[in-house]
């Protein structure tokens, strides 16, 4: 799409089926990386300090241009810079690809299932999908100029959620008690337990409008300026409110549509007086509304539903974006269907919003088995959902029943799991970790190899890296490839 | 899919995304599911296949 970087980071879950105490999540997630990066070859790892928590090793950058690591007991893929969402859905495909590869190539099939989802039922953690956005370092980031992003991040739920069998409280959340901030457990503040369904995963856990922390104290808009290229012309917004999608379609419209908006607010396009009163609390009222009216309150005081809000960023985005490109008039025409379809049965949604194929899902299995939505079954049938296993999991049994449109293919899923996209420095990158590992390059951080006993045979981060011997080598401009520099900046060095 | 045959810089045209057969492409969206069709039925083999207490098994850190 014109003039936009898209990124997606996900954390992946790892249900392991047996009992085996030597068997937990984060030592199969050890297992897994070390595979993929010792033995699959897939990437070369870190081999120096990326901060303070990730020490060498910890995981790499991949031959796609994209990286693979762990972060908090999670294995987590950041998809390489993409340019268009033909290319972002193809590379998070093949994040999912790599990694349910690699625990087939390990045997570990038949016990362990690699979930992409974001939230544990039992004890209400949440991991995360965030979406990165490249804007101009002129993108108005101010609470009034980030207002209508705000509420079209609260109403685009309603086709973005991957939907979830009942509520949490966040144990992570903190809100003020009298003069103190504490833990909202430490004050028996729970989720509703008995809510049936909701039609996001991450509403619950959201506790803020904007904010620069991850971990606690979620917003709504992330406020770190870390643009990962040159601050000077560049911004990334950097979300961390949305669900992981299993449907390529949601994916595709969920990015395309907040790519479009942001460029409504960086042309002065938006559309103005819709700013909500209550952000957070909408965001929790729209996700849990069993009737799904998605009625919410306006500053203004007008009452106004989530449709009818997203229908006025969509005619927006009509006057002033349409004919740019194909893929802004794509996501123009699909967005403007979902709405239209979201106004009636919801079914008419499935295979292509996530939260609508899993309910249509879980009432089939209801009707058919004369279950009750308090029998933890359900939750058991909500993270099966989001199985990667394609012969397990739900998502893929509507794939494999025709019931689910492709944005893709699989011929160019596993393209994307060995090649960056061509027009980012991605394919910069790629050339860079291609060279290291067929140069004999150490790729554990227990080879160094390092003569000196000081800097690390390589060094690599998303807007430059350092072979041993040459000078940095910065790329500050991610739609540049820098391929030609690249190669010439290695040549000396390959063998 | 743009692995190939892309431009270089942002001011080349996009690429669109790919075509690929979906009920979409027959306009509207997609079809209504069939309900009582043989098509609920494999889904409904494949979900009671799922182990029942896996929410229970599924025990992971709050992550980000």
């Amino acid at each position: 799409m014109l003039n936009r970087i898209f990124g997606l980071e996900t954390e992946y879950g790892l249900l392991i089926h047996e009992d085996r105490p030597d068997h937990s999540p984060a030592w199969v997630a050890h297992k897994l990386r070390d595979h993929l990066f010792q033995v699959q070859r897939r990437g070369v790892i870190d081999l120096h300090h990326r901060g303070h928590d990730e020490p060498p090793g910890n995981g790499g950058f991949l031959t796609n241009g994209g990286r693979i690591y762990l972060d908090m007991g999670h294995l987590e893929y950041a998809s390489p810079e993409c340019h268009s969402l033909a290319d972002i859905v193809a590379s998070d495909r093949a994040g999912d690809l790599l990694i349910q590869q690699t625990i087939e190539d390990l045997g570990f099939a038949d016990h362990v299932s690699l979930i992409k989802n974001n939230i544990d039922h039992e004890t209400d953690a949440t991991f995360g999908s965030h979406e990165n956005y490249l804007v101009s370092r002129r993108f108005p980031f101010s609470r009034r100029g980030l207002a209508p992003l705000v509420t079209f991040l609260i109403t685009r739920q309603i086709f973005t959620g991957a939907g979830r069998v009942g509520a949490a409280g966040p144990q992570d959340a903190w809100i003020q008690m009298d003069r103190l901030i504490v833990p909202r457990t430490a004050v028996g503040v729970r989720g509703d337990s008995t809510l049936p369904f909701q039609i996001s995963q991450r509403s619950d856990y959201i506790v803020n409008d904007f904010f620069e922390w991850v971990q606690h104290n979620r917003a709504i808009v992330n406020t770190r300026d870390e643009p990962l290229a040159d601050p000077n012309e560049y911004r990334r917004i950097h979300l961390l409110l949305g669900d992981s999608n299993m449907a390529e379609y949601a994916t595709a419209l969920k990015l395309g549509t907040t790519g479009l908006v942001l460029q409504l607010i960086e042309e002065g396009y938006a559309p103005q007086e819709l700013e909500i009163d209550e952000p957070v609390e909408a965001l929790q009222e729209i996700s849990q509304d069993q009737e799904r009216n998605w009625v919410i309150r306006l500053r203004s005081q007008r009452t106004m539903s989530a449709i009818d809000i997203q229908e006025q960023f969509l005619d927006c985005a009509v006057r002033h974006c349409q004919g740019q490109d194909e893929e802004t008039d794509w996501v123009l025409a699909q967005w403007a269907s979902v709405l239209r379809d979201l106004r009636g049965d919801y079914e008419k949604l499935v295979g292509r919003v996530d939260w609508a194929s899993k309910l249509w899902l879980l009432e089939c299995f209801r009707e058919a088995e004369g279950v009750d939505w308090n029998d933890p079954l359900l939750k058991s049938l909500d993270l099966e959902y989001h199985n990667l296993n394609r012969a397990k999991g739900l998502y893929y049994g509507l794939v494999e029943e025709g019931r689910v449109p492709r944005l893709t293919t699989d011929a160019l899923i596993r393209i994307a799991m060995d090649e960056a996209p061509k027009n980012t420095r991605a394919h910069g990158r790629s050339t860079l970790v291609k060279h290291l590992l067929g140069g004999g390059t150490p790729t554990h951080p227990d080879q160094q190899g390092n003569p000196d006993g000081l800097f690390p045979a390589y060094v690599i981060n998303w807007s430059i890296f350092q072979v041993r011997g040459r000078a940095p080598f910065p790329m500050p401009d991610p739609f540049k490839t820098y391929l030609a520099d690249v190669r010439t900046h290695l040549e000396p060095i390959i063998v | 899919m743009t692995y190939s045959l892309i431009p270089e810089r942002r001011e080349g045209p996009t690429d669109p995304m790919p075509k690929s057969p979906s009920p979409l492409d027959e306009g509207g969206g997609p079809r209504r599911p069939e309900t009582g069709s043989p098509d609920k039925d494999s889904l409904l083999k494949r979900m009671r296949r799922v182990d029942p207490k896996q929410a229970e098994r599924y025990r992971q850190r709050t992550g980000e």
